[in-house]
């Protein structure tokens, strides 16, 4: 029994990663209806970020979260606003392909920068953990999950009580309308990647303590925070919080599952992902398409 | 739209068409140059080694282009999980040759039929959703497969299969040039059929195309298992080539995005499209990347320029040269706007 609360409990903090990785990818899919495959690359920037931070000022990896979102977010706003913003009238197949390309671009330049060592960032707290009985809850696992909370509820207070959140909705709502009232639309779509990325990044500092970290380490976080996504559905926030939550559920406890085993992580995801898009296409917790 | 070849001047396109049978006829006979008859009696080696290598892997994103073109170019489903039918294609070759002792030709036929039925149990329900959700979907096919194969024993897991070595570069530089021609001959037997004008229906409009008696579910399968068969053969033949594949050789997403690639920029919906993409991008992904010191800044360069050209040419380069677009900077500039913010 305690074995099971332990994954259950484990299952919920991994959640929080997958909530905090998928909270800018739902983001830049809802409103601008990218599916932004660099979004994993992204995430590991901001990895990186932390990781340097970390050894060479020895700057706590959780203090050093609002520089990933900064830096994240100049470099949002640039991909947006000088390249993606080219194709984003295109078909999706395009800006598919797009991404995918920079994502080898960013993946690349990162390799040139940090080399392909395995970096992490070890803190004097990162092997403790609160025991309860048989039950061990991480702390460092515990952080990442209360930031994933925090970054969720700074999205929806974004989107629903400022001024940018409002023409961000609206252009997610229908651009063309936006653009009569008076919505700058290139500015406003590099704003909503900007901000996407910026998640991103906050992501990539949490995913830095508990796991080292190689330019291509990102990779299954796109996987991921696509199947989050289509699992809690997308154009809300909570969606995007019970998907996560529920996905890392789904992975740990299937990862447990006898018969199975930590190589069958994305084959679980994608088994999840299909069943959930033929059964419920709108998700969980979903709005209609 | 149908690629309408023949708005070019005649006079030019005859120079075109006297340009490519040519060098079709020099890449199709000089490696027989290479064989030892040949070689003996004194004639000139018009090839090598390394450029056969190179061809043979055109030849073979010839066809996974082409097949790709049938589901994503003239239905409009963007698959993403093609790849899953090239590896499957190959782990069928891999598993009867090595484990089963099969003779390669024999196991080269059941290389189509695997993936085909796969296409057509997971077709039905995946052939459903559109756009994001198909693309996204497929993905996951092709990620999750692959990653069961790197699970089963038999199929030797993660270290993979070893098939017993043929040395015959020429034996696999012409498979490959078949199945190529295969491919490009089923894209335009489609084209020029009552089924291919069902699916460019589809593609424009699947409801109207619905009312207007197209069967969508059995046209989108057959779609899907056409392409899943030819991409089995490209597979089947790479394994006995490679004569060893394992879960990354195989089912590498990238290359699934490579094929796409191809197609679209070549001319996706057409039949000549998808050939022209095969060739040139791999030519220069080949040149690019083949040295392995500079690999990091070429696939920077890669990923630069393929990012370019998907912003300047989204309807590929068969645009401008089937004669139906002026190649111009008027062009670019018109293109650029059109998907611009």
């Amino acid at each position: 029994m305690s074995q099971f609360i332990q994954q259950v409990i484990l299952g919920l903090l991994l959640g929080g990663v997958y909530v905090a990785v998928a909270l800018g990818f739902s983001l830049v899919w809802g409103i601008l209806n990218i599916v932004n495959l660099a979004h994993g690359a992204l995430v590991i920037v901001g990895a990186y970020v932390t990781w340097a931070l970390f050894t060479r000022w020895h700057i706590d990896p959780f203090l050093s979260l609002p520089v990933d979102a900064l830096v994240l977010f100049v470099i949002g706003y640039a991909l947006q606003r000088g390249v993606i913003n080219r194709l984003i009238r295109a078909p999706l197949l395009f800006t598919f392909l797009l991404t995918f390309r920079l994502n080898l671009v960013i993946v690349s330049l990162l390799l040139l920068i940090f080399t392909a060592d395995f970096r992490s960032v070890t803190t004097t707290y990162s092997g403790s953990g609160l025991e309860l009985g048989n039950v061990i809850i991480p702390y460092i696992r515990v952080g990442g999950l209360a930031v994933a909370l925090v970054l969720a509820g700074i999205l929806w207070a974004i989107l629903n009580r400022t001024r940018i959140g409002a023409a961000i909705l609206a252009v997610g709502a229908d651009r063309d309308a936006a653009q009569l009232v008076g919505v700058d639309l290139r500015h406003i779509y590099a704003l909503t990647f900007a901000i996407g990325a910026a998640f991103a990044g906050v992501a990539g500092g949490i995913i830095s303590t508990f796991q080292s970290i190689t330019p291509t380490a990102g990779d299954p976080y796109t996987l991921q925070a696509f199947a989050v996504v289509i699992l809690g559905g997308l154009g809300r926030v909570s969606a995007t919080v019970a998907g996560g939550l529920a996905f890392g559920l789904i992975e740990v406890l299937g990862q447990s599952a006898p018969w199975l085993g930590s190589g069958y992580a994305n084959a679980i995801a994608f088994v999840v992902l299909v069943v959930v898009l033929v059964v419920r296409p709108r998700g969980l917790l979903g709005r209609l398409a | 739209m149908i690629a309408r070849e023949d708005r070019l001047p005649p006079r030019l396109r005859r120079s075109i068409f006297a340009v490519t049978m040519v060098a079709l006829a020099y890449v199709i006979l000089a490696p027989l140059t290479s064989i030892d008859a040949a070689q003996q009696a004194g004639l000139p080696l018009l090839t090598d080694k390394v450029w056969f290598r190179i061809v043979t892997t055109v030849l073979m994103f010839v066809v996974l282009a082409s097949a790709w073109n049938i589901v994503g170019g003239l239905t409009g489903y963007a698959s993403f999980g093609n790849i899953a039918f090239f590896g499957l294609g190959a782990y069928t070759v891999g598993a009867l040759v090595a484990n089963r002792g099969w003779p390669f030709g024999l196991a080269l036929l059941v290389a189509p039929i695997v993936p085909a039925l796969f296409a057509l149990v997971i077709g039905l329900p995946l052939l459903r959703l559109r756009g994001h959700y198909f693309a996204v979907a497929t993905l996951g096919v092709g990620v999750a497969t692959g990653e069961v194969v790197n699970n089963v024993g038999p199929l030797g897991a993660s270290t993979g299969l070893f098939l017993p070595i043929v040395r015959s570069d020429l034996l696999f530089f012409y498979l490959m040039l078949a199945a190529a021609g295969l491919a490009v001959l089923t894209t335009w037997v489609i084209l020029r059929t009552r089924f291919g004008y069902g699916l460019l229906a589809i593609r424009e409009n699947e409801e109207a195309a619905a009312v207007i008696g197209v069967n969508t579910n059995f046209y989108k399968v057959a779609a899907f298992c056409i392409a899943a068969a030819l991409s089995g053969i490209a597979g089947g033949i790479f394994a006995q080539w490679n004569s060893f594949i394992n879960q990354e050789l195989v089912f590498a997403v990238s290359d699934n995005v490579q094929m796409i690639l191809m197609a679209v920029l070549g001319g996706a919906g057409t039949a000549l499209g998808p050939v022209a993409g095969a060739v040139v991008l791999e030519l220069i992904i080949q040149t690019l990347a083949g040295g392995g010191s500079g690999s990091v800044y070429s696939q920077i360069g890669l990923g630069i320029l393929l990012a370019v050209c998907v912003i300047f040419i989204p309807r590929g380069v068969i645009d401008f040269f089937g004669g139906r677009s002026k190649l111009s900077l008027r062009y670019f500039r018109q293109t650029l706007r059109e998907t611009s913010a």
